[in-house]
């Protein structure tokens, strides 16, 4: 890009601010090729940077307060680490630093926690088998518990129930019997019951644990690599 | 640079570069000039300037140069009562930094 070039191209830049200022603008700059000589036109133009930037200059500067040069201090990147400590940072009129962005899992701990996976494949998979095996063995044994001990819980009402009926029914002819009977009855009745308030208890408190306690230690590892939350 | 430069002591060094020819002086001289002091860029002034300009410190007028018009920058009543307050303060200012750095203390 020349001199001619350059300033062609401000021109172009500067069309939306009023005339008269568009024209010290160009002639400012104009006059400025002029003083610095054909020798250094090369040098003044890399030196102001592309026309876009000085055109943004000449907007910044047409607001009142906005400029490259402002009241907002230094902002050398040797002497930011040194500011941040100080304590009277906020007395100060500095821009605030740009606030970090929220921390996010690490990309190279996923991928190095992948590679790790694949490279384990040959244990993970059959120990990962034996795992799930253990889970649903301990799953269906205490499904299996579970319906176990309701049925025994419903046998023992029914058979309670049962025997109440027969020994009411045979304290007509053999009073004797019939108490015998009955007394039985009321007590497999009143075990079944407890039996039963027993299992809705169990099951009502440790079946949410057992899924608790299960799902915490599968996510344990993963947890701790900082893929989840 | 480690010391960055505020506006107003932009302002106050550009002041002092042009009041210093009585004739006015113009656009790149007192970039080059401004430039023994701080570092700025070559886009830098011309924003500064205008604004100068534009609140009465600097008037401008063409005189003819080597067969071309020539845009001088001059300084005015006004410019020059602001200067000399820069100059107070800055006076002011310095030597209380200075006096902290000595380790002087001065009431």
């Amino acid at each position: 890009m020349n001199r001619q070039e350059f300033l062609k191209r401000l021109e172009e830049l500067l069309r939306d601010i009023p005339d008269n200022e568009r024209r010290e603008a160009l002639q400012y700059y104009n006059d400025y090729f002029d003083d610095a000589g054909e020798e250094n036109e090369s040098r003044v133009i890399e030196e102001l940077g592309s026309p876009e930037q000085v055109a943004r200059t000449i907007k910044a500067g047409m607001e009142d307060g906005s400029g490259e040069y402002t009241e907002n201090g230094y902002t050398d990147a040797r002497f930011r680490e040194h500011q941040d400590i100080s304590p009277r940072n906020s007395t100060t009129s500095r821009k605030p630093e740009p606030e970090k962005p929220p921390k996010k899992p690490d990309f190279w701990k996923i991928l190095s926690m992948i590679l790790l996976c694949i490279l384990l494949l040959p244990v993970i998979i059959p120990v990962g088998c034996v795992l799930l095996a253990l889970i649903l063995f301990l799953f269906f044994g205490a499904v299996g518990i579970v319906i176990g001990v309701a049925v025994l819980c419903v046998v023992l009402v029914v058979t309670g129930a049962v025997l109440l009926g027969c020994g009411i029914w045979r304290l007509f002819f053999t009073p004797a019997v019939g108490l015998c009977l009955g007394g039985a009855g009321c007590l497999l009745l009143a075990l079944g019951i407890l039996a039963t308030l027993l299992v809705i208890a169990v099951g009502v408190k440790l079946i949410p644990w057992f899924i608790r306690t299960v799902v915490k230690l599968i996510s344990f590892p993963l947890r701790k690599a900082g893929v989840i939350a | 640079m480690v010391f960055n430069t505020g506006a107003a002591l932009l302002d106050a060094i550009v002041l002092a570069v042009v009041s210093m020819d009585k004739d006015g002086t113009y656009g790149y001289k007192i970039t080059q000039d401004v430039r023994r002091a701080i570092e700025i860029s070559e886009s830098t002034l011309y924003p500064v300037l205008r604004r100068l300009q534009r609140d009465g410190c600097l008037e401008v007028y063409d005189r003819e140069f080597g067969g071309r018009n020539r845009r001088y920058y001059k300084i005015t009543d006004a410019g020059l009562a602001q200067l000399s307050l820069y100059k107070t303060e800055w006076e002011r200012y310095s030597m209380r930094i200075t006096n902290i750095f000595m380790g002087r203390h001065v009431e």
